[in-house]
Formats: structure tokens, sequence, C-alpha cells
């Protein structure tokens, strides 16, 4: 084929127009240009880069009351979100003086094509304009570098949601850990604690944890049916305690304790801090008898000194326990010491620092080390962070992640500057030559 | 060529003299008699966790409580500094120097408090604690409730009154000489510690009295004593004393620090390159009332000269700061407030350079006036160059990142103005040229892509800082999603020309919305969290986004009704 014809398809597919140029014999290249011409538009740029931008605004608004990972399934990793009018109403009450009052109604709002949607159709139309529109020339080495930049951007972004892992790891110090906690999850633990040398555990992960769900298992000695799941919740007093809602707790902590939904930690929260679950289970024996009502809380796992919950089954105890999401790991990390330095007579932090021991016997490591702001640990393909710290700077709490597609957000941005330089140069140098010429 | 000569050396002669004429405005000498305030004002001391010069703590915090000053008025009407101000409070509890009570600092401007405290409404809103004084313990009682409020929850009232019960502690804490940290470390694993600190040391360390022991201790107890009786020559022998004092202490190079962050405040170049900016704009406007003719080139030109030294003092006063912070330009939303004004002249003289008739000047004096304005209105919060979080500490990533996407706003700013440039020119369409008008919009056009490139690199960069800092490259955060608005706007405007979408005035205003993206990414991000309840400072800055959207789409809706749409795209560049 020639370069002059596909360089006239190209003009015209642009402008939208119809193809003005004589009919020419088919050939399975131009058919091929001819079934991706419309795909390969401006306009249809364009109006994407729209949609991308109004996905992304509401995107931020809805994080004034939803946590940031429902807004990032609800609206960028979705392949369309139904946008409530009441953000709008929000939106205005804080910029346009609109009355805090006022509320739009629920039923009202607008679709939009989620992030999973936009981007598949950016890349097909990136594609599609490149096979039809341009041709591969010197002069547009500038241009596919910028969009061969772009779609690794995407790459990696879709590798990161699909392979990343992400946790955190809290040491105390003079302690050790072998296992990474998701703050996203929780789950249900069921633990047999018979055996002297090892527990043996049995979990039932959020997605089973919905009410009026009951969950019935070879591997559970009872079955569990879920009253009520709180995806954040709050403890309130025995004294505080409203004399109208009864307490769905028949034994256990629950008896002492009760907790009440809360709002989930919106994205836009000024502290960053995680939800705690809460859920209200039933315990059924194997032979139908009613074990009682629990209460199973984030609360009470991991932020109370109270024993565990234990449900006795045909004379065997099993401990009931709400946590964090646990992944074990065939490293164990001991925290030797914790560093919180300030600068001098202010509260403001200057350096954390957590000086770890690493060992990893089935790779034959023991390494001592320190973790610092800025200055991760790396180890098998994961990267520790330093993240937090436990009150009184009593431990350390390590961000601890896994993503293989780290690499490419660095190769992508050099592949775009440079792409940018070299196009952008080329303008500047035909508007700079042009001028001279006049 | 003599006339040619004349208006190309003029300009400059009268742009010099300009500068110096509206640098000299506005400045108090000091008496040459009497104290020596302004070497007391060098001396370095500690606050909020950097060493600062005891000028630089007066002015923040006189500034904090003050509301937004650094001067005030003594009971017999003259202006006195900062600096007085706190020798006036640091005398005031432990030496009783009363005259301090009397000093009308505090900015009460909320009524339901005034009438709490039993004050009327008098100009300025300031009052001093004798005024406040009888109704102190209610004043605390009422804060002491409202403290425990939900933040989000409480209303204008309380949040005022909370704000003037810090104020009040702050002032306290000085009069207490809690803060600053007056006393320097006596070796290396010594500290900045206060008056007590260094009593207590000395008493662990089982001396008797401390003040005898320490001449640092016993330097500043001897000066503020001077101060309280009024004994001149007293203050400047023991300010003379405390210096040597305290330089062989911390050292030559903290001690000329400290000086030269004392002399960057009394030049104020920030505050006076607001003045400069606007004269050079009216000189612009002048140029373009007079025209073609001989003094409209002079205007113009002396607009140029003008706004070309205002970048000089601009540029040195942004190096000051980061010799002062040893930190990249960008560390706040003030810093980056500066360093965009400055960037947006920088490219307006650019683009002034490239196409004369006055346009990069305007585009230069606005962006530049009003940048400076901005980070005026942000310094009343206390200290800009206060130290950063342990997260933000200095990094290569961080700081090219805040770089980049710092001139990226930059960029997309100018792009904006030259698009309201087009529409305020077109809209008197006798004085818009069509080939002026073409090349208006191709220099829109180049500052955009650099817009496009600086925008795009600087977000990555983001990601690049988040992956090194916690390993998530992109987490889709309210400001995460700000700096990409301005990737994809401008990369928007590209395409839509590319594909002959948009025209020469199409181009204009998709430029001028993208100054209305660039303020959301700004500020508009920061405004979400804070929740719909806030008040004070921050309405200020929500009135001031609103109106600044509004008039942007009443010149998108001047441009859309005015300015025919013009006949021929541009072409396609290939």
């Amino acid at each position: 084929m020639s370069t002059t014809s596909v360089q006239k398809q190209g003009d015209a597919a642009a402008k939208g127009a119809r193809s003005r140029t004589e009919p020419k014999p088919m050939t399975a290249g131009r058919i091929l240009k001819a079934a991706f011409a419309p795909w390969a538009s401006l306009k249809l740029t364009v109006t994407l880069l729209v949609f991308s931008m109004l996905l992304v605004f509401f995107g931020t608004l809805a994080q004034i009351d939803s946590g940031i990972w429902t807004v990032v399934d609800q609206y960028f990793w979705s392949v369309w979100v139904w946008v409530p009018m009441q953000l709008v109403v929000k939106f205005g009450q804080i910029f346009f003086n609109v009355s805090p009052t006022f509320q739009a109604d629920p039923s009202m709002g607008f679709p939009l094509p989620g992030g999973f949607s936009l981007g598949w159709l950016l890349f097909f139309n990136l594609i599609a304009a490149h096979l039809v529109r341009f041709k591969w020339s010197l002069k547009r080495t500038g241009i596919i570098l910028v969009h061969g930049g772009l779609i690794l951007l995407l790459v990696g972004e879709f590798i990161t949601r699909k392979y990343a892992v992400e946790g955190t790891m809290t040491i105390e110090e003079g302690g050790s850990s072998n296992f990474v906690i998701d703050n996203r999850k929780v789950e249900l633990a069921v633990i047999d604690g018979s055996k002297s040398d090892v527990d043996e555990v049995t979990v039932i992960p959020q997605s089973r944890l919905r009410p009026k769900e009951r969950i019935h298992s070879e591997l559970l000695p009872f079955d569990v049916a879920v009253r009520e799941f709180y995806p954040n919740s709050a403890v309130s007093e025995p004294e505080g305690w409203a004399t109208d809602s009864a307490n769905p707790a028949t034994a256990g902590s629950g008896n002492r304790v009760k907790v009440v939904a809360a709002p989930v930690i919106s994205g836009t929260a000024s502290e960053q801090k995680v939800d705690l679950p809460s859920a209200y289970v039933s315990i059924t024996g194997p032979k139908g008898e009613d074990l009682g009502t629990y209460l199973v809380s984030v609360w009470l796992s991991e932020l109370s000194d109270s024993p565990d919950q234990v449900v006795t089954v045909n004379e065997h105890p099993y401990r009931l326990v709400l946590r964090l999401r646990r992944t074990y790991k065939p490293y164990t990390i001991q925290l030797k010491d914790f560093r919180h330095d300030v600068y001098v007579g202010t509260d403001t932090p200057k350096n954390y620092q957590s000086d770890v021991r690493l060992i990893d016997s089935s790779r034959g490591i023991d390494r001592e080390t320190s973790i610092k702001m800025n200055e991760p640990m790396r180890h098998s393909g994961e990267t520790f962070y330093q993240s937090s710290f436990l009150p009184g700077d009593r431990g350390t709490v390590l961000q601890v992640v896994k993503n293989p597609g780290w690499v490419l957000p660095y190769l992508s941005c050099i592949l775009v500057a440079v792409g940018m330089l070299v196009q952008f140069g080329q303008h500047l140098y035909g508007f700079l030559s042009r001028r001279a010429a006049s | 060529m003599k006339s040619s000569l004349l208006l190309r050396v003029a300009p400059w002669v009268a742009a010099v003299v300009l500068v110096i004429v509206l640098g000299m405005s506005g400045r108090h000498r000091q008496s040459s008699t009497g104290m020596d305030l302004d070497a007391f004002g060098r001396l370095p001391v500690v606050d909020r966790g950097r060493v600062k010069p005891m000028d630089t703590m007066a002015r923040n915090a006189l500034m904090v409580i003050s509301g937004g000053r650094t001067t005030y008025v003594d009971p017999e009407q003259k202006t006195q500094p900062a600096i007085r101000w706190l020798l006036e409070t640091m005398t005031s509890r432990l030496l009783e120097n009363r005259s301090a009570d009397e000093i009308k600092c505090f900015r009460i401007e909320n009524d339901q408090l005034l009438s709490l405290l039993d004050l009327k409404r008098r100009e300025g809103l300031r009052y001093s604690l004798v005024e406040i004084g009888p109704k102190i313990e209610e004043l605390a009682e009422q804060a002491e409730r409202a403290r425990k409020q939900e933040p989000a929850t409480r209303d204008l009232y309380q949040v005022k009154l909370l704000e003037l019960a810090e104020h009040l502690q702050l002032a306290f804490m000085i009069a207490k000489l809690e803060t600053p940290l007056l006393i320097p470390p006596t070796g290396a694993d010594d500290s900045w510690t206060t008056l007590l600190g260094a009593a207590r040391k000395a008493v662990a360390a089982g001396k008797e009295d401390p003040s005898v022991d320490d001449p640092a201790v016993r330097g500043i107890i001897t000066m503020l004593r001077a101060y309280r009786d009024h004994d001149d020559a007293a203050f400047n022998t023991a300010l003379a004393d405390y210096s040597k004092v305290v330089r062989l202490r911390v050292g030559d190079p903290e001690v000329e620090k400290a000086s030269f962050e004392a002399s960057f405040n009394d030049l104020q170049p920030f505050y006076y390159g607001m003045y400069f900016y606007a004269a050079a704009f009216m000189l612009t406007a002048f140029g373009w009332v007079l025209a073609k003719g001989p003094s409209g080139l002079f205007c113009n030109r002396t607009a140029f000269a003008l706004i070309a030294i205002a970048l000089v003092i601009h540029t040195g006063a942004l190096i000051s700061r980061m010799y002062i912070q040893g930190r990249p330009p960008v560390t706040n939303l003030y810093s980056s407030a500066v360093f965009i004004g400055w960037g947006c002249v920088g490219l307006g003289l650019i683009v002034e350079a490239v196409m004369g008739m006055g346009v990069g000047n305007a585009v230069a004096a606005v962006t530049g006036g009003f940048s400076l304005i901005i980070a005026n209105f942000l310094s009343s919060g206390g200290d800009t160059l206060e130290m950063m979080q342990a997260v933000l500490d200095t990094n290569f990533w961080l700081a090219t990142h805040v770089t980049c996407v710092s001139l990226g706003y930059t960029a997309t700013f100018v792009a904006g103005f030259l698009g309201v440039g087009y529409v305020l020119w077109g809209m008197g369409t006798p004085l818009m040229t069509r080939p002026g008008g073409k090349f208006l919009i191709k220099v829109t056009y180049g500052v955009i892509c650099f817009a496009t490139l600086l925008s795009f690199v600087g977000t990555v960069l983001g990601g690049i800082w988040a992956d090194q800092s916690w390993g998530r490259f992109w987490g889709w955060d309210p400001k995460e999603n700000g700096a990409i608005l301005i990737v994809v706007w401008n990369a928007l405007i590209l395409h839509a020309r590319w594909g002959g979408l948009v025209k020469d005035r199409g181009i204009a205003l998709l430029a001028i919305v993208g100054n209305m993206v660039t303020a959301w990414s700004w500020f508009g991000t920061n405004q979400l969290g804070i929740g719909l309840r806030s008040y004070g400072f921050t309405s200020g800055v929500l009135m001031l986004l609103a109106s600044y959207v509004a008039s942007q789409l009443i010149l998108i809706a001047l441009g859309l009704v005015l300015i025919p749409r013009a006949a021929s795209g541009p072409r396609r560049t290939g």
C-alpha cells in the first residue's frame, strides 16, 4: 500500500467525514483499516477524555462520604457508575453556599462510564489511531513514544490492581512477627487450641460475613449464622446503651460491650484511619442446639486485652475471633528498636526508624537492617516501608507491599517525557524557523 | 538613531526609579538612638523546631494573634514593629511590665464573642489584654466546652472562640518565657531550652542559682530587665555581651543565617513585589490606551523593565528562602504560590519577548501580582518556613515532583490568562487584528504543550515518590486526582486542536476552563477534607475561589457571544 492513501484516509477519519478517495481494489489491509477507521477518530478521543475528567472529578467528590477503596471499586475499576445527585449538592454546599440542609432526592443521579470502560476505550482508540492514521516515520517518533508510555502506565496500573498485595505488619519493641495483616478485610477465625504445639485455625472470609448468611462447613465444628455485620463500628459502653434497642448478644463479650454501626472512613478524611468492623453471629451446634449469639469485633481482637471468647462444643473449646485478615510468611521480622525523633521543642516528627532483624531460614538469611521514611527494606519481591507506630512508641507498623508492576511507571515516565520533548521540540523548531523566515 | 536609543534606555531608568520609590514607601525607619531592637531581632532562637531570628518569631506570633499584621499601634498612636511587641510581652509577667497588657493586638471579629467579652465593635477589631481580662475566666470555661465538641460540628462562634483561646495561650507562653526556646545549647549533647529548662538543668546538676552560673540565662534576664526599666545603655551592653555568648555556643553559620533571615524579613521582597507587578500592569494598560505612538511604546517597555527587575528580586527572594530553609523551593501552599507566581512571570516575559504587544507583560503582571496576593493571604497562618513532617522530608523524587507540578500549574495558568487576553482583546474588535489573534493563539498553544509535558512528568514523579515512600504508585486520592485532571485537560485541548474540533476562539476558551481546573487542583481539593462547616480563613478562600470561577465563566460566555467563530481552523500540524 502507498503511504499517500493512508494519509488521506487518516485525514478523512480525523474530520469524521466520508473518504473521498477514488475506489481502490480491496485488500485485507484496506478492509482492516476501514473497520478500524471509526475507532480512530479524534472526536472519540476528546469525548473519552471529557468523560475521564468527569469520572475523576466525581470520584473525588465521592470521597467526601465514602472510603477511598470503595470509590476506587465503584468509579475507577467499574464498567459504569451511578453518580448520586447529592454529590453535586455537596459540592455546592462546600463551594457555593448552598444551604447545608438541602438534600437531593436519593433516586436522582446520572450514569457515567467507569474507569474500566474508559481505559479500554481509550486503549482501542489509541491503537486504532496508530493503525489507521499515523504513518510510522521518524517524524512520528515523539507521538509513538508518548502513547507507548501511556499504554505502559495503564498496563502498570492493571498489574498493580490484579497482582499487588498490600498489608501491614505490627511489631512491638523486642517482639517479632511472621504475618501480614490486611487493614481492609477481616476474617472470622475459629481456633482449636487443644493441641499443645500448633493452633488449628479455620477462617471465614469477609465476603461470607453478610447479614442472614448461614455458614455450614465440614471444617467447622458448628454452624455460624451472621445476624449483623458492620463494615465500621463504634463501641457503646453499658451506661450508654439505648433502652429501646435490645442487645443481640446472649453470650461472651457481647454481654459487657455493645457496638453500633458507624459510617465508613471517607477518602477525604484529614486523618487516615482504618475501619473497625464488627458482627453479631449466632452459633448452632452439630445437633442443632443454640450456643448463643456472640459479638465478634476488631475492637475486641485488635484493640483490647480481653481474652478470647470461647465456644464449647462437645466439651471441646474453640476460640472465636473476628480479626484483620492475616497472611503468614515464611520469614520472621524482629523489632530491635523503634526510634521516633522530633524537631527540638515540638511534636513535629523528624524521623521514624525501625531497627529490625530479618530471619528467613528457607533462604538462609539472618541479617540486621533499619527501615526509615523513604528508605524501605526489600526482601524476596516484597518491600517493607515505615508506615506508622504504636502509641507511646512501643512498636512499629510496617507497610508490606508486593507489586510485580512497580517498575512500569518509571519506564513510562521516561518514555512520555522524551516523547513530548521530541514532539513539542519539532513544533517549536518549526515555529521559530517560520518566524525567522518571515 | 537618538530617539530609538532613548526608547531603549529610558524605560529602564524609569523602572529603576519606580522600584526605588515604591520600595521606600511605607517603610518606617527605627530611630537610630535608643535600644538596638534591630540587633535584638537578629538573635537566634528555636521555635517550632527550627532556628530562626527573634524577629521572625515576633512577626509570626503577632501575625497570628492580630490577624495578619506585623506591626501594632501603641497607646501613643505610634506604629511599632513586632519585635517591640515581643519584648513587651516577654517582660509582662516575670518582670511585671504592665504596659504590655495595654497593647491592642488580639483580633476579635465575631459579634457573639465580642458580646461575651462585653466589648464594643471598633475599627480594626483589635483588643488588649486589659480589655479581655475581666471576662477571661468565662472565656476559658466556654473554650473548654467548645473543645469537647467534635471539630466538624463546631459552629462559627465556637471556632472563633477556640482561635482566640489559642492566641491568648500563645501570648501567655511568650509572657512566661516558655516559647521560644531562648537558651542555646552548651555543648554537642545539649539542646536548646527555655529559661525554666536551663534552671531545671542547673538544679539537676547540683547548682543553686542558675542565673549566676549560665551567662546566657544571665544575659537574657539582664536585657529584659533593662528593657523594662527603659535603660537604653544597659540594654545595648547586655545585648552585645549576650550576642557573644550565643555566637560562641551555636557557631557563626547559624548566627549569620538568623541575621540574614531578619534582613530578609525587613526587606519584605514578596510584599513589595505585589506593588511592582501592580504598577507594571497599570503601565501596560496605559500603553494600550496610548496605542501606537512612542509614548505607548515607552509605557510598554517600562512595564517590561519593571517586571524584569521585579523578577530578579523575586528570584533572589526565592533563593534566599531556599538558603534559609535548606530545602527545594516548594514545601507548602505558601511557597507554591510564590513559586508558581515566579514561573508565571518568567513565562510571561518570554511571551512578551517573542510577541511584543504587551500581552506577555499583562500576563506576567497579573499572574505575578495575584499569586503574591494569595501568598500574602496564606502567610497569616504563621511561619511560612515551617519544618516539614518526616514523610515530606526532602527526597529527590519529592523535590522534582513538586517543582515540576508547580511549573505545570504555572504554564496552565499562563495559557489560561493568554486565553483571557484573547477574549478581552477580541471583544474590542477593532484592536485585534486577525494575524495578531492567530499569533496569540499559537503562543497559547505552545504554552499548553509545555504545560502538558510538565504536569504529566510532575504527576508521575509524584507517583514515583509515593512508590518510594509507601509502596503505592497511585491511590486515587483527592490531591492526585486534582493533578491528573490538569494533565487530562491539557491533553484534551491538544487533541481537540489536532482533530480540528476547535479553532482559535475555541482554544482560548478551553484554556480559560483550564484556569478553573487548576484552581480546583490547587485549592479546591484541599477544601473537601475540611468538610461542610468550614469558617474563618478558609471561608475567605472559598469566597475567592467561587468569585474566581464566576469571573472565568463570565469571560467564557463573553467570548462565546462576542467573538465570531473563525471561518477556518488552524492547519493540522504535521
